[in-house]
C-alpha cells in the first residue's frame, strides 16, 4: 500500500451536523410542518390473529373535525400490498390481521386530539383465531396458518460430502441456542407527512431508503418516479428500523382520502409494533478430529419473522450464511427457514441475522473447545480462515488476516495473561472471546453529483440519508480531500429524490464504501476538469499541473480553481459539475464479486457473575474495527462502541415478551434497554486499517461488526468464570441464576 | 394523548374540593412521571389534572420536634439533597438518590411515588423501617395515618376520592440505630428491595424493623424475623450465623412472593433470603451512630 498525504481524510473533523443539533436548530420530520397538514391516529387491533368481520367507521366520519378514515375499503385505484421481498404487507389490514397492533383504521383530523376521540368511534368486528406465538408453534402442522401456511422462506446451501464427514471424523457434537426478539429502539419512532396532490405525492419520512420508498410509492399509487418527491430530514436513528417501506403508504393512502397532507408520528408502544429483530433457534452439528480439526458442519436455523415477510427472506438467508463462523470448513450444509407467527413483523436490524447467527456459532465453538480439552481461542485460530480463502464457495474470499485481527484483540485484552484476581464470595470472574465474519448485504450501487462553484465551494448531493452515523461529514472530507478544497468549503445536500441522484439505501455499511465512492469519483471527475482548465490556462498538459488548498500551480505560478471556473463561464459565475456512478462494473474492478466486502468482528469479555443472584456484570469489552482506511476515526469508533452497546441490550436484558401474542412490554419501563451505566468499565475498539476495502482508500464498512460478537463472547465468559453453559438470551440474573441453580453451583 | 384541563389550585382545601367536584374525573398530579405515561398509553384518562405543585408551600421540607415533614411536592432530588435530610435521615437520601435516574428525580415527588402504589417502590419499603406517618387531607379535614396503611394493593391507596397526601412525616431513628437498604433487580424499577434497622444496645439488639418490598404488590414488616433477631448478640451476627438464616427464611417465607416480569415466585424467595442477610450485615457493619 503506497501512502499517501491525506488533508482532511484520517482526522476527526467536527461533523458537519454538530451545530445543528447541538442548538436544537436540526429538522427532524417531527418538526415539519406542511400548511392544512391533518393529524393521524391508527385504530389497531387488540387481537394478535382475527377475522375482520366488519368495521364501522360511519360515527367517527361524522364527528367534527374529521377529514377521513381509511380502511381497506378505501384501498380503491391501487395496488394493495407492498413489501422488499415478498409484497405481502397490506397498506391498512385486508381481512384479517395477524399480529396485536396492526393498524384496521386510519383516521385523520384537524388535530391529534380530535383524531384520537374518532379512534374510539371506529367499530371493528372481529372473529378471534387461534394465535401462533413462537417457533414451535409455527413449526406444529396444527398450528393456525398466520399466511397460506406459516413458511415464510426456505434457504439452504452444502458442499463437500457432510455425510462421510460425519461418518468419519472422531467426535460430533450438537447444541441448540435461541436467541429473542428485540427492538431497534430508535430515539425517534417513525414518523411520516405524506400528501397526496393530483399531479405528484410528497413525503417527509424518517426513511433510511429514500429512493425504495419513492419506487414503492410510485408502484403502488400508480406514478412515475418523478412524481414522487420523498425528502428526508435528519433521522433520529434507525439500526435497520427505518429500512425499506414502512407506515408510508398508509400516510399516503389517507392524505388521498382525507384531500390534504396527514401526519402520522409513532409511540414508542406503536414502533415496538411496527418492526423488531427476529428471534431464532439454531442447531449446529460440528465433526472434529481429536487433534481439533474441525470437518464438517450442518447448521439448521429458523427465524421468527411474525406476522408479514417484511426483510424475512434476506434474515432467513444471511443467517444461515453466518452460522458455520470463519472457518475452513471442507463440508458444510445449512438449512434455514423464515416463520410467520402472530407478532410484530421483523425487519432488518444492524447486521441481519448476523448476532444470531454469531450467537449459535460462536457459543458451539466453545462448547467443543471445551469438550477436547482444548483452549477455545487456540481452537479458533486453528481452524480459521485464512486471507485469501472462501469462507463461502463462489463468495468473495476473505479479504484480511484473521488471526493477526484475532491475536490483535487477544493482545490487547491481555488474553494470555489474565487472572480472576481475588472476588468476593460468591463472586466468580471469567473471560470469553467470539469471532465473526459478515457478508455485507450492500448492493454496490450508488450515484452523487458535485456541483464546483464559481468562489471555490462545492455542493456534494447523496442519497444517503443522515441518521446520525456522520454521513454527511465522511462525504464532506473526501469530497475535500480529491478536490483539494478545505472541508469547511463543502455542504452536503442528502436524501431529497427531487435534488439528489440516486442511491440504493442507507444500510448494510454500505454509505462510506459505496456512496462515499460514487462521491470520490464525482469529486475526481471535477478535478479533471479544474485540471484541463488550468492546462489550458498554462498552455501545460493536465499531467503537469498541481492541484492543492483551492488553486492549481505550474511551474511556480498558480491560479485559483474558482477563476478558472469563472474564466471558463466568461464572467462572474458558472459551476462545475461532477458525477460518480457506481454499478458492480466499476472501473475498481473491485465491486463484481458478492459480497462487496466481509464484515471482521471479533470481541473479547471479562465479566463477573454474582452466583447468588445470577448477575452478570460486563468488566470490561474489547472489540476489533477494521474500517480498511477510518476515513474519520472517531466515527469508526463511534460505530463499533454503538454497536457493542446496543448488543449488551440483548446480551443482557432484552427480550420482547409475548404471551398469546399479546406484547407484555411494550414501553421503555419495562422493556429494558441498556443506558449509560451499563457500560463496561474498560470498553476498547482496537482498530486496524487493512486499507483492502472496495471503497475509497480502501475503506469498508464497520455500522454492524461490533454488534455480533458481544452475546457469545459475554456467555462464553460466564461459562468460563462459572462452568454453566447458558444457551439462551437475554442473560438476566433470573435466568443465570436458574441454570447455576440446576447446576449445582448456588 | 386525550386533551385534559389542568387545574391550578393555590391551597389544599382547594385542590380537595376540586377533587370533590370532579367526582372521580379528575386526578392529582405532581411531576407527572407516572401519571403522564399511563394516560399517554392509554391506561388511565381523566379530563381534569390537579397541579398540586401550584398548591403554595407544599414542597417545603422542615423539622418537627424529632420529625422531617417532607411536603407532597418536594422532588427526589429535593428531598435527596435537602440538608437536613442529609444530617437526620441520611439512609432516605441515599435511597434517594437511588430511585430512577436524574430526570425521574428532578420532576417525580416522593408523595407522588407513594400514592401511585406501584408495588416496586424504594421509598414504600424503607418508610416502613423509619414508622413514617402520613398526613391526609379531605374537604371535610385532614387526618394522620401510618405510611403502611397508604397501600391496599396493586396501584390501590385508602385514599378516598376526594383526599390528597399532603406530607410525609419521617421520624429520624434514635442514636445507636444502624440501618441499611438494598434494592435489586435490572429492570428500571427494582425488583427488590429490604430495609434494616437495628437498635443496638451493649451489643445486643435491643430492637429490629424490617421491610421488604418489590416482591408482593404490597410492601411488608417482617415481624417473625424481627422477634429472632431481638436480644441477638451482634457479635455472633456473621456471615452464614444460624440466626440470620432463620431470619431469611421466615423472611422469605412471609414474602408472599407473587411471578411478574421480575421473576418467578422461587427466585424472588432466593433473593430474599441472600439481601437479607446481605443487608443485616451492611447494617451491623455500620457501628457509628445514626443510620448511615
Ligand atoms: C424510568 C423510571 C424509573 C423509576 N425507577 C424507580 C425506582 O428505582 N424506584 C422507585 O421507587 N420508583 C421508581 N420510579 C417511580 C418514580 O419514583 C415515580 O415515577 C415518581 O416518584 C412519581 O412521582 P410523580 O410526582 O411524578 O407522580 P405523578 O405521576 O404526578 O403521580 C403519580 C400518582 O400519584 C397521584 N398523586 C400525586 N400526588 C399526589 C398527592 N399529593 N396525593 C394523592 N395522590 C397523588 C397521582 O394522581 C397519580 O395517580 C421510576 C419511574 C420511572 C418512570
Amino acid at each position: 500500500m503506497t501512502t499517501r498525504e491525506f488533508k482532511t481524510v484520517g482526522t476527526a473533523v467536527r461533523r458537519v451536523d454538530a451545530d445543528d443539533k447541538l442548538s436544537g436548530r436540526a429538522q427532524f420530520t417531527g418538526d415539519i410542518e406542511v400548511s392544512g397538514m391533518a393529524f393521524c391516529r391508527l385504530v389497531t387491533s387488540p387481537l394478535p390473529h382475527a377475522r375482520i368481520m366488519s368495521i364501522d367507521a360511519s360515527r367517527a366520519r361524522a364527528l367534527p373535525g374529521v377529514y377521513a378514515v381509511l380502511t381497506s375499503a378505501e384501498l380503491v385505484n391501487m395496488e394493495t400490498h407492498y413489501g422488499s421481498d415478498k409484497k405481502d404487507r397490506p397498506v391498512i389490514a385486508i381481512d384479517k390481521v395477524r399480529f396485536q397492533g396492526e393498524p384496521v383504521a386510519a383516521v385523520a383530523a384537524v388535530d391529534l386530539a380530535t383524531a384520537e376521540a374518532a379512534v374510539e368511534l371506529v367499530e371493528v368486528e372481529y372473529e378471534e383465531l387461534p394465535t401462533v406465538t413462537g417457533i414451535d408453534e409455527a413449526l406444529d402442522p396444527s398450528s393456525e396458518p398466520v399466511h397460506e401456511s406459516n413458511f415464510c422462506h426456505e434457504y439452504g446451501y452444502e458442499w463437500g460430502d457432510v455425510d462421510s464427514a460425519f461418518r468419519e471424523c472422531d467426535r460430533v457434537f450438537e447444541d441448540t441456542f435461541e436467541f429473542p426478539m428485540v427492538y431497534h429502539y430508535a430515539m425517534e419512532p417513525h414518523t411520516c407527512i405524506a400528501s397526496y396532490e393530483p399531479d405528484r405525492i410528497r413525503l417527509w419520512t424518517s426513511a433510511q431508503h429514500p429512493f425504495l420508498v419513492q419506487a414503492e410509492i410510485a408502484r403502488l399509487f400508480g406514478r412515475q418516479l418523478d412524481q414522487v418527491q420523498v425528502v428526508v430530514p435528519f433521522v433520529g436513528g434507525g439500526y435497520g428500523s427505518k429500512s425499506y417501506t414502512k407506515i408510508e403508504p398508509l400516510v399516503t393512502a389517507l392524505s388521498r382520502e382525507a384531500g390534504r397532507p396527514v401526519r402520522l408520528a409513532l409511540s414508542v408502544d406503536e414502533a415496538m409494533r411496527t418492526v423488531r429483530r427476529h428471534a431464532a433457534r439454531g442447531t449446529i452439528r460440528t465433526g472434529v478430529m481429536n487433534d481439533g480439526t474441525i470437518v464438517a458442519r450442518e447448521c439448521t436455523g429458523y427465524v421468527d419473522t411474525g406476522g408479514y415477510t417484511d426483510n424475512g427472506v434476506r434474515v432467513t438467508e444471511r443467517f444461515g450464511d453466518r452460522m458455520p463462523g470463519p472457518y475452513a470448513l471442507a463440508n458444510v450444509r445449512v438449512k434455514t427457514y423464515g416463520l410467520f407467527t402472530n407478532s410484530t413483523p421483523a425487519g432488518s436490524f444492524r447486521s441481519i441475522g448476523g448476532p444470531q447467527a454469531i450467537w449459535v456459532c460462536e457459543s458451539q465453538i466453545d462448547v467443543v473447545a471445551h469438550a477436547l480439552g482444548m483452549a477455545p481461542f487456540e481452537f479458533r485460530v486453528k481452524n480459521l480462515v485464512r486471507e485469501g480463502e472462501e469462507v463461502r464457495r463462489g463468495r468473495r474470499p476473505i479479504e484480511g488476516d484473521l488471526e493477526y485481527a484475532l491475536r490483535r484483540v487477544a493482545d490487547e485484552f491481555g488474553w494470555d495473561s489474565w487472572t480472576s484476581g481475588p472476588t468476593p464470595p460468591g463472586v466468580k470472574r471469567g473471560i470469553g472471546f467470539a469471532c465473526g465474519v459478515t457478508n455485507s448485504g450492500a448492493s454496490p450501487t450508488s450515484t452523487s453529483l458535485v456541483r464546483f462553484h464559481a468562489d471555490g465551494s462545492a455542493t456534494v448531493y447523496i442519497g444517503s440519508a443522515e441518521m446520525g452515523q456522520g454521513s454527511r461529514s465522511v462525504m464532506a472530507q473526501i469530497a475535500a480531500e480529491e478536490l483539494r478544497i478545505p472541508y469547511e468549503k463543502i455542504r452536503v445536500v442528502a436524501s431529497d429524490t427531487s435534488a439528489v441522484p440516486w442511491d440504493r439505501s442507507t444500510g448494510s455499511s454500505r454509505s462510506t464504501t459505496l456512496m462515499g465512492l460514487a462521491v470520490h469519483d464525482a469529486a475526481i471527475d471535477i478535478r479533471q476538469q479544474l485540471l484541463d482548465l488550468a492546462a489550458e490556462h498554462f498552455e501545460a498538459f493536465p499531467e503537469e499541473i498541481e492541484a492543492e488548498d483551492g488553486r492549481a500551480s505550474f511551474k511556480g505560478e498558480s491560479v485559483a480553481f474558482a477563476a478558472l471556473v469563472r474564466n471558463m463561464f466568461g464572467g462572474s459565475g458558472g459551476e462545475l459539475m461532477g458525477r460518480g456512478y457506481v454499478t458492480p462494473k466499476h472501473a475498481s474492478g473491485k465491486l463484481r464479486q458478492d459480497p462487496v466486502f466481509w464484515e471482521v468482528s471479533i470481541g473479547a469479555a471479562e465479566v463477573e457473575v454474582d452466583t447468588a443472584t445470577g448477575e452478570v456484570r460486563l468488566l470490561r469489552y474489547y472489540s476489533i474495527s477494521d474500517p480498511g482506511k477510518a476515513i474519520n476515526p472517531k466515527q469508526v469508533e463511534g460505530q463499533d462502541e454503538g454497536a457493542a452497546m446496543q448488543a449488551i441490550g440483548h446480551t443482557l436484558f432484552e427480550e420482547m415478551l409475548y404471551e398469546d401474542g399479546q406484547l407484555l412490554n411494550p414501553n421503555l419501563v419495562d422493556y429494558r434497554v441498556p443506558i449509560f451505566t451499563d457500560l463496561p468499565h474498560e470498553f476498547e475498539t482496537v482498530l486496524i486499517e487493512s486499507g483492502n476495502g472496495p471503497g475509497p482508500y480502501g475503506a469498508k464498512g464497520v455500522g454492524e461488526g461490533g454488534i455480533v460478537c458481544v452475546a457469545p463472547a459475554v456467555a462464553n465468559a460466564v461459562f468460563n468464570a462459572t462452568g454453566v453453559r447458558i444457551s439462551t438470551l437475554p442473560l438476566t440474573p433470573e435466568r443465570v441464576w436458574r441454570a447455576l441453580h440446576e447446576a449445582g453451583q448456588t | 394523548m386525550r386533551p385534559f384541563r389542568l387545574h391550578e389550585p393555590t391551597t389544599v382545601q382547594e385542590a380537595a374540593s376540586a377533587l370533590a367536584d370532579a367526582g372521580g374525573g379528575a386526578a392529582l398530579y405532581a411531576g407527572g412521571t407516572e401519571l403522564l405515561l399511563a394516560m399517554k398509553s392509554g391506561l388511565l384518562a381523566y379530563d381534569t389534572l390537579i397541579n398540586v405543585k401550584s398548591i403554595s408551600g407544599l414542597d417545603a421540607i422542615a423539622a418537627d420536634g424529632n420529625s422531617i415533614v417532607i411536603g407532597a411536592s418536594a422532588t427526589h432530588s429535593a428531598v435527596e439533597h435537602d440538608p437536613l435530610v442529609r444530617d437526620r435521615l441520611p439512609l432516605l437520601s441515599e435511597v434517594e438518590h437511588g430511585v430512577a435516574n436524574l430526570r425521574v428525580r428532578n420532576v417525580g415527588t416522593l408523595a407522588g411515588n407513594l400514592c401511585f402504589a406501584e408495588p416496586h417502590s424504594d421509598p414504600a419499603t424503607l418508610l416502613l423501617v423509619y414508622e413514617a406517618e402520613l398526613d391526609v387531607a379531605g374537604p371535610s379535614g385532614s387526618r394522620r395515618i401510618a405510611v403502611g396503611d397508604l397501600q391496599t394493593g396493586s396501584y390501590e391507596t385508602s385514599l378516598g376520592p376526594d383526599e390528597l397526601l399532603t406530607a410525609v412525616r419521617v421520624p429520624a431513628f434514635q442514636a445507636g440505630v444502624r440501618a441499611a437498604y438494598s434494592k435489586f433487580g435490572y429492570h428500571h424499577r427494582p425488583t427488590l428491595g429490604i430495609a434494616a434497622a437495628l437498635a443496638v444496645e451493649d451489643g445486643v439488639v435491643a430492637d429490629a424493623r424490617l421491610a421488604l418490598g418489590c416482591v408482593s404488590p404490597v410492601a411488608r414488616r417482617l415481624s417473625r424475623s424481627e422477634d429472632v433477631l431481638r436480644g441477638e448478640r451482634i457479635d455472633a451476627l456473621t456471615e452464614g450465623a444460624s440466626a440470620l438464616r432463620e431470619v431469611s427464611r421466615l423472611a422469605s417465607e412471609d414474602a408472599d412472593a407473587v411471578e411478574d416480569m421480575h421473576g418467578g415466585v422461587d427466585y424472588k424467595e432466593h433473593l430474599v433470603r441472600v439481601f437479607m442477610e446481605r443487608t443485616l450485615l451492611r447494617a451491623l457493619a455500620k457501628n457509628g451512630g445514626g443510620d448511615a
